[in-house]
């Protein structure tokens, strides 16, 4: 065993690389034994110039709240995050049929809400969500589809068994660092990643780039695709401008397009030219003044309606905010049995509602055991950390629970999977989580590994970048045996 | 491409153009300082055709009660208050650069975002203080670095083209200001006459222009340096070659065929460039030096309008093919990233 390991104590948790003090799991042994022999300082001056590297290209997200919108970089962590071929099969198989169900479901309740009438779940818990889009009922939508790019958190416990913790139907955010790990990791281990089987990410433009055009307007043979976003002050806009890049698509703003005859235009040097796919990365409420929110300077007037004749098709679709509601998150595998008819390949992690009496009574019986979250909150805000919580922040959440139950739920604490991480000259175990990148287009595909993102602060769970979080590079190996047929797979 | 693309592009050209410009003349007027400073000249009457070529006097007088040079190089080169500054400069040729990534190249980009990493550093700061020169310097070269990556890595569409819009409308433009201010100061410093010679010399200096002037003519002769800097189209940064090239780039873009139905920025520049290629140094000093060069500047400014009008508004003027009639839509913001635009900040951080 490597000098850098020696101490390493992956203490009470599931530990992703040791399954004891000292003894590695077989698919990080060839990595251990490469970084292992590093000394502190080798890997430390390897992990500044990724730092420099990432600042001097500007890898960077805003911090809002700070008057001169300053740019820092993701913190990322050097040691990747390996998981073997045989667990991704699963967790690729699980997100596949996740998707599947919550298009079903999203297709459902903008049409027939047969699954409302059939009791399967209840029709004031999904009616009443926030991000619900009564407007939007009965529009059709290119095949049906509503969520083309998903990006699942998914989590392990203690056993190291996978969870899903929410489902991001939305703008899910991240793919551009998933891309830029890579890179890195390539630049700062070329030999590495040469010697193991990693399967590779870098296809996600060109996969993204058929999903989107797969949604264009009948008839379009050429379709024109863009990304649209609020502008270089928008907290995402590196990724939003690399992925642009990536694809090969122009990346606009809402000025930049224009409506005639219900269908939208750019405006370039040479004159108007029609826009067939928008990859939006503005959230629903600004999208369009003249039907969601009327202050909106970032969105199209009139783009909704355009949309709604089919002119222009919208990636994702409106109204998909009422799937990452975390109450009807808690569905998804009734509508998983209700659509497919299967079992939940990946389960939920056990969910308390607020909105039911009991389950209501039992989170505010058990606050100091529980997690508790605003329903329609993200990036770790609105929640209680019920164990580390002081007893006045609990009896605060308690009444706002009181005062409106259904925007709450509860999850058991879970005590997440831990990655060792280099902290100073010496690596530490720290929390992870995982978030891969789901496309559905003419089929479901899955990018092999995704962002696993890490909780730099000693002992947080909480992994968003916001919030002291950092990332790491997530690689997927093929198995030896099936080396051949994956990469046959691949050139197909 | 796309309109506001453009205008970026052209921004973010032109912001480099004006950081190059005004590293430069900062470290010309202190090296002249250096020169003349035996001859116990006034600090002020060196420092304040600086403040007339960047037109900030006012500003400058709104902080400082002394024209003093310290003073005046921190306020060209580093104060954040002073929109016109060399640091803020080159904010926002990397704001629109940021805003245009996907089109230029990755070494552009780094270029550019090195160069505004170094001025906003502690680095570029102490450079500044403890040897001024060398922050100029760095600037410079940072900036004949972006010229050089840029030219041999984009291809030439019209990135290429707006690109070197911004830059040789930005140049003109500063070297007719430089050629005003020094002509204008050098006439009225009848005390010191050994000292005339030193600003012409610094002019030259300020816009690399002293060896190839050198190679060309023996004598200092303000005269022929007017007539090198302003109707010179084999000098670089003379304004008739950045006219001429201003002139070939409009053509490129617009496609031009007939002389007539000429688009407005290429007939306004075709036109500003004949009259520079058929008038003599004689008929300009005959007309009046200043008076030639604010009608020059007036010209300029035609121009870069007639490009805004052309390539940016363009498309909201015209009406499509079998289109009914047009309906009116609300004007927004258009256009790229000036040094004054904070509440774009604020829209796009609401959602």
């Amino acid at each position: 065993m490597s000098s850098l390991f020696n101490d390493y104590q992956p203490g009470k948790f599931f530990d992703e690389v040791f399954s004891a003090p000292g003894a590695a799991r077989s698919h990080y042994e060839a990595l251990l034994s490469n970084v292992g022999s590093l000394t502190p300082g080798d890997y430390s001056s390897l992990q500044k110039a990724v730092d420099a590297a990432f600042l001097k290209m500007g890898v960077t997200f805003t911090v809002y709240g700070d008057d001169q919108g300053t740019e820092r970089i993701f913190p990322f962590d050097l040691m990747p995050r390996i998981i073997p071929q045989r667990e991704w099969e699963r967790v690729e198989a699980g997100l596949i049929q996740r998707i599947t169900a919550l298009n079903l479901f999203l297709n459902d309740i903008y049409h027939g809400q047969k699954i409302l009438t059939d009791k399967a779940v209840p029709e004031e818990l999904v009616l009443s969500a926030s991000h619900y889009r009564p407007e939007f009922k009965g529009v059709k939508v290119p095949h049906g589809i509503y969520i083309h790019i998903c990006g699942t958190d998914l989590v392990r416990d203690d056993k190291g068994e996978y969870f899903v913790l929410e489902d991001n139907g939305r703008c899910p955010s991240g793919a551009s660092y998933m891309l830029e790990n890579r890179h890195a990791m390539k630049r700062a281990f070329p030999g590495l990643l040469q010697s193991l089987p990693v399967r590779p990410v870098d296809t996600y433009g060109t996969m993204l780039r058929e999903t989107l055009e797969h949604l264009a307007p009948k008839g379009v043979l050429d379709p024109t695709v863009v990304v649209l976003t609020p502008g270089i002050y928008n907290s995402a806009y590196f990724e939003h401008c690399y992925l642009a890049k990536q694809m090969g698509v122009p990346i606009v703003e809402g000025r930049d397009l224009i409506m005639r005859n219900d269908r939208v235009f750019m405006r370039t040097t040479k004159g108007l030219e029609q826009v067939h796919v928008i990859y939006r990365r503005i959230d629903d409420d600004f999208l369009d003044p003249l039907v969601f929110r009327k202050d909106s300077l970032l969105g199209v007037p009139g783009i909704i309606n355009s949309y709604r004749k089919g002119h222009v098709a919208l990636a994702n679709s409106i109204g998909t905010g009422v799937a990452d509601d975390k109450a009807v998150y808690a569905l998804v595998p009734k509508m998983i049995e209700y659509y497919l008819d299967q079992e939940p390949i990946l389960p939920n992690v056990k969910t308390y509602l607020g909105i039911k009496k009991k389950e209501c009574a039992y989170i505010l019986d058990n606050l100091e055991k529980l997690v508790v979250k605003a329903v329609n909150e993200s990036g770790g805000y609105g929640m209680l950390m019920g164990p580390s919580a002081s007893k006045k922040e609990r009896s605060d959440f308690a009444d706002r629970i009181k005062a409106n139950p259904r925007n709450y739920i509860a999850q058991p604490v879970l005590q997440l999977s831990r990655h060792p991480v280099f902290v100073d000259d010496h690596f530490e175990g720290r929390h992870i989580d995982l978030r891969p990148y789901v496309l559905y287009g003419d089929r479901v595909r899955v990018v092999p590994g995704g962002l696993t993102r890490v909780a730099l602060r000693k002992g947080s769970l909480v992994v968003n970048s916001s919030q002291g979080g950092g990332s790491k590079d997530t690689w997927v190996l093929w198995d030896e045996c099936s080396d051949k047929a994956a990469s046959t797979q691949l050139a197909a | 491409m796309l309109s506001r693309v453009a205008d970026s592009i052209y921004w973010m050209a032109r912001y480099v153009e004006r950081a190059e410009n005004l590293s430069r003349l900062l470290l010309s007027t202190q090296d002249l300082l250096l020169d003349a400073g035996a001859e116990g000249l006034d600090e002020e009457q060196f420092w304040r055709p600086i403040l007339a070529t960047t037109g900030d006097e006012e500003a400058y007088t709104a902080v400082h009660k002394k024209i003093k040079g310290r003073d005046v190089a921190a306020f060209v080169a580093l104060r954040p208050e002073n929109p016109n500054s060399i640091l803020n400069s080159i904010r926002a040729a990397r704001e629109n650069a940021r805003t245009v990534r996907d089109q230029i190249s990755d070494d552009v980009w780094e270029c550019l975002n090195g160069l505004r990493l170094f001025v906003e550093s502690n680095e570029g700061r102490s450079t500044f203080r403890n040897q001024n020169a060398a922050f100029y310097e760095r600037v410079l070269r940072r900036s004949y670095q972006f010229q050089g990556i840029a030219d041999s890595t984009t291809p030439r569409g019209e990135v290429w083209h707006f690109l070197r819009l911004g830059t040789c409308i930005e140049r003109a433009d500063q070297m007719s200001r430089l050629i005003d201010t020094c002509s204008a100061i050098s006439m009225d410093m009848p005390p010191h006459p050994q000292s005339r010679p030193l600003r012409w010399a610094a002019l030259l200096r300020s816009c690399s222009a002293w060896h190839a002037f050198q190679a060309e003519h023996s004598k200092l002769d303000p005269k022929k340096i007017i007539e090198y800097l302003l109707l010179d189209e084999t000098f670089p940064r003379s304004v008739a070659c950045c006219v001429v090239e201003l002139h070939q780039t409009l053509q490129c873009l617009c496609g031009v065929g007939s002389l007539h139905h000429m688009p407005a920025p290429v007939r306004r520049a075709g036109r500003l460039r004949s009259d520079l290629a058929y008038t003599t140094v004689d008929e300009v000093l005959a007309f009046g030096l200043h008076e030639y060069i604010d009608a020059l500047q007036t010209r300029l400014n035609d121009i870069g309008e007639a490009i805004f009008q052309t390539f940016v508004l363009y498309a909201d003027l015209t009406p499509l093919k079998d289109d009914g009639p047009l309906e009116s839509t609300p004007t927004q913001p258009l256009g790229a990233y000036h040094v004054h635009s904070d509440e774009d900040a604020q829209i796009q951080q609401q959602q």
